[in-house]
């Protein structure tokens, strides 16, 4: 069954769920994650019909919670922004807990900051790939959005930890979410970057403000730090995010599953019609970006992977003098579920990519940095797995919401 | 004006590990068509590579066989092309940091010099499917087996050291010799499990100048490695004689009409970092282990058989050649056989003959055990020579022992001094005249009386007592 929010709903739950962690919280997912025999197609007419052959390490640490997987919503082509997507939708309404969205440039958090919702996304490496079909690889991890923070840190906790068939994780235990934030200290020190201010419009600067004023309210010491170009977080992702999405879209040809176009030619012919015939528009200029510099400007690809290392280095300068940094999640004027264009679609995911390019957790908390006139989500990043005090904080500042 | 040839080899060889680089399924690229995939190596959505513990070790030990220098951090790239014998679009391979630099193997050179040749780097990568191309009625139809695909490889780059096709030969020899004797691969051409790619270019003698290369491809066998080399060397040298531009291009060794032929220009797609396999770093303990289970090298085996054993230096580098072979001449030698006799029936019988059956020993039924005890039986005179090597062949298809064969065939030596007499005796009164040619002076009558004399006891007569008994008669 589908409707205008879901690919696929699941309608027989032939079995009733476990008892778990998470028995009782009902889940939905996106048609990137692999569910054994649903429908699998990433936004894509490039995986058109293809069906999930085996569950993703997610999906089974879920359904061994005791979790309900209740379908999977509808996402932008491969994942590439919120274009079309619905699983916001889906996640506000009272059939669904919690909403497993990939977070490749920021979409689990302005999904979430859109629609008044919590959204994390965890460090890079803490949660499995296997199975989650990705675009960029290096930048992308399983984000993780609901109306109520308790439930997205519950979903987090049975789904990370190493699993031996992602290589890229770390083979290192993650610490118990739930014990651990009981004893910690609740982080105190937040710092805010001058150049991030000078990028908002003079409304956006006052929404923005308002959370911090807030934060100092209630104690938060406040530090002002400087990031200087800190606009190339954008570009740095742009540059390698296209070139990753390139090489890894390399594999839909239409030959095993999904679109083929016909064609009386040849191969080479078959390809390049069913590429063309398969993917949109924003999404084939994307990939057509990366191919370019691939093919023909490798060296701006190298500068962008040296450059995203100065990038990793002063950020963690930064997070050695604050306990986490605080951004907006979201700008006002960009709305990120209508950009068309690379361009439009960066400008829209601005705070947002600076986390996937350093692979830091980060959270959106809707209700905080905002005022009568929208709500650009308080969006706190952490050093690199620090994501049990990222989280502390985060119910912490939760319930000073609640309490307003 | 003289010219040389500058030759650099790019050698692919197929890791025998049990398993693909990055997952589970059996590396078994013979296997019933597409037997051996999984999501991993099919490239399907949302599976991940995981690298093969295994292959990197046998990697490793294969580069430290060829004197490489292991790299303290490597890391694999993806070589983006499109082809559908790679469905995801890119190659995973080494490209900007290979797991070895630096290495080198020794030749003998043409003028019977010792010769070095530098390697300039080896890295690992994936194997891609192997197509196959067949008509479904008339229609021409492409299939695509994913056997191959995912097969663990690596990529043995030489320096342009060689000049000659003679210094290819002996190059694959000694590196095929080297990597064998780490058990990390087969090294067959004739099985695809090493392919030869060579670069070639010409310049004046005495020039140190590097020109236009023209890569070769589709050698499959040694002999045709060098042969293509021969060619390629005559056809260059005769367009650079008539002023024609020599261009950048890959051409194909056609193995029938014995000729390279333009193929392509030479391509060469980019090499990203991949993000998803995580990058090799190398500790000086594990490399210790590593270095462990390298075994004791074909050249300081020749050394020891040399002094210890007292072979001749061809001896020595025939029994060494073949780690098998090396450690089946030294059981059967410790078994107290007498070296030299050891050594000379396996250069002169055994290796011949599994040359002559295609076999390696260890594709044979022959043992240490039942091999001493044929030269046993021949050292104390229970059988001659000549049934020896009629033995030793029975040996190697079935699993009799010497003993039961000899019986069975009534291959025991006569050495009845009666019996033997008698059959001369025939043997001198049916030639009188070659009786009385050797009486006046021609030795060499000998010789044809012992082959009659031998015949007639039907090979198994004791060959000393014979000549003695001749000599006797006959003097």
């Amino acid at each position: 069954m589908t409707c205008h929010i879901y690919t696929h709903k699941e309608t027989s739950h032939i079995s009733s769920p476990r008892e778990g962690p998470l028995t009782g919280l009902k889940i939905v997912v996106q048609p990137n994650m692999s569910v054994t025999g649903w429908p699998t197609n990433a936004g894509s007419r490039a995986l058109n019909g293809y069906v999930a052959l085996e569950d993703a390490t997610v999906v089974k640490r879920l359904r061994s919670g005791g979790a309900t997987l209740v379908g999977s919503a509808r996402m932008s082509e491969l994942g590439f922004g919120l274009g079309g997507d619905t699983l916001a939708e889906a996640c506000s309404g009272d059939e669904v807990t919690v909403g497993l969205i990939t977070d490749t440039m920021g979409e689990a958090r302005i999904a979430s900051a859109v629609s008044g919702m919590f959204g994390y996304k965890p460090s890079f490496g803490i949660i499995s790939r296997l199975g989650m079909i990705g675009l960029i690889p290096s930048m992308e991890s399983c984000g993780i959005v609901g109306k109520h923070l308790e439930n997205v840190i519950a979903v987090a906790e049975v789904i990370a930890g190493f699993d031996e068939n992602d290589f890229s994780m770390a083979d290192e235990p993650l610490p118990d979410l739930g014990e651990s934030m009981k004893s910690l200290r609740i982080p105190s020190t937040v710092g805010v970057i001058e150049e991030c201010h000078r990028m908002l419009n003079e409304s956006e600067k006052n929404v923005f403000k308002a959370g911090i004023t807030k934060l100092k309210d209630k104690g938060f010491k406040i530090k002002e730090l400087s990031f200087e170009n800190f606009e190339l977080f954008r570009a740095v992702h742009n540059v390698i995010g296209s070139v990753e999405a390139s090489s890894s879209s390399g594999k839909y040809d239409g030959v095993r599953y999904g679109h083929r176009a016909a064609s009386d030619k040849n191969w080479n012919d078959m390809y390049l019609k069913t590429r063309g015939e398969s993917f949109g528009t924003l999404i084939k200029s994307y990939l057509f970006q990366g191919a370019y510099f691939q093919f023909e400007n490798y060296p701006s690809f190298e500068d962008a992977c040296r450059i995203r290392g100065g990038l990793v280095r002063k950020m963690s300068r930064l997070l050695e003098t604050v306990d986490v940094i605080a951004l907006p999640t979201r700008r006002l004027m960009f709305d990120a579920t209508n950009a068309t264009t690379i361009a439009e679609t960066y400008e829209a995911f601005s705070f947002t990519v600076p986390a996937n390019v350093t692979g830091q957790p980060s959270l959106s908390i809707p209700r905080f940095a905002s005022d009568s006139t929208g709500d650009v989500g308080l969006q706190i990043l952490g050093e690199h797995k620090s994501d049990v005090r990222l989280l502390a904080l985060g119910m912490e500042l939760s319930s000073i919401v609640k309490g307003v | 004006m003289r010219y040389e040839a500058v030759i650099g080899l790019e050698i692919h060889v197929q890791l025998n590990t049990i398993t693909k680089l990055f997952c589970d399924c059996p590396n078994s690229p013979g296997d019933e068509p597409n037997k051996n995939t999984c999501p991993t190596c099919l490239w399907l959505p949302g599976a991940l590579p995981r690298l093969s513990a295994d292959a990197l070790e046998k990697a490793t030990l294969a580069c430290l066989a060829l004197n490489c220098t292991i790299q303290p951090e490597s890391a694999f790239d993806q070589k983006v092309y499109y082809y559908p014998d790679l469905p995801k679009g890119y190659q995973l391979s080494q490209h900007h940091k290979p797991l070895a630099r630096n290495g080198w193997i020794d030749i003998i050179g043409e003028d019977g010099e010792l010769k070095r040749l530098r390697i300039h780097h080896v890295h690992m990568e994936e194997d891609v499917a192997r197509l196959v191309h067949e008509t479904e009625g008339k229609t021409p139809i492409s299939l695509v087996d994913f056997n191959r695909a995912g097969a663990p490889l690596i990529e043995i780059v030489s320096e342009p050291d060689l000049r000659s096709p003679h210094d290819a030969i002996e190059y694959v020899k000694a590196l095929r010799t080297q990597l064998r004797y780490t058990g990390s691969a087969e090294c067959s051409m004739e099985q695809g499990t090493l392919r030869v790619d060579a670069n070639i270019s010409m310049r004046p003698v005495g020039s140190d100048a590097f020109n236009t290369k023209v890569e070769v491809k589709n050698m499959n066998s040694i002999r045709n490695v060098a042969e293509a080399i021969a060619y390629e060397i005559k056809r260059q040298t005769e367009s650079i004689e008539k002023g024609e531009p020599i261009v950048l291009h890959t051409r194909l060794w056609d193995p029938d009409k014995r000729v390279t032929l333009p193929m392509r220009e030479k391509f060469s797609g980019p090499c990203v970092p991949d993000p998803s396999v995580p990058r090799i770093v190398v500790t000086p303990d594990w490399l210790d282990k590593i270095q462990m289970r390298l075994p004791e090298m074909p050249m300081q085996k020749a050394n020891r058989f040399l002094k210890d054993y007292g072979l001749t230096p061809e001896e020595a580098a025939g029994m060494s050649q073949e780690r098998d072979m090396s450690e089946f001449f030294e059981e059967v030698v410790r078994k107290g056989l007498p070296v030299r006799r050891v050594a000379s029936w396996i250069v002169t019988h055994l290796m011949p003959a599994l040359r002559d059956r295609n076999q390696t020993i260890r594709e044979t039924t022959i043992t240490t055990n039942r091999f001493a005890e044929l030269l046993t039986m021949l050292e104390s005179g229970v059988i001659n020579a000549h049934a020896a090597k009629e033995v030793l062949l029975q040996l190697l298809s079935d699993d009799q022992s010497p003993e039961e064969i000899v019986e069975k065939g009534s291959l025991r030596q006569v050495s009845d001094t009666a019996e033997l007499e008698g059959l001369i005796d025939k043997i001198l009164a049916d030639h009188p005249s070659d009786v009385e040619e050797y009486r006046q002076g021609n030795a060499k009558i000998m010789g044809f009386f012992m082959g009659l004399a031998m015949k007639a006891s039907q090979g198994k007569a004791n060959p000393k007592l014979l000549k003695e008994i001749l000599t006797k008669r006959l003097g």
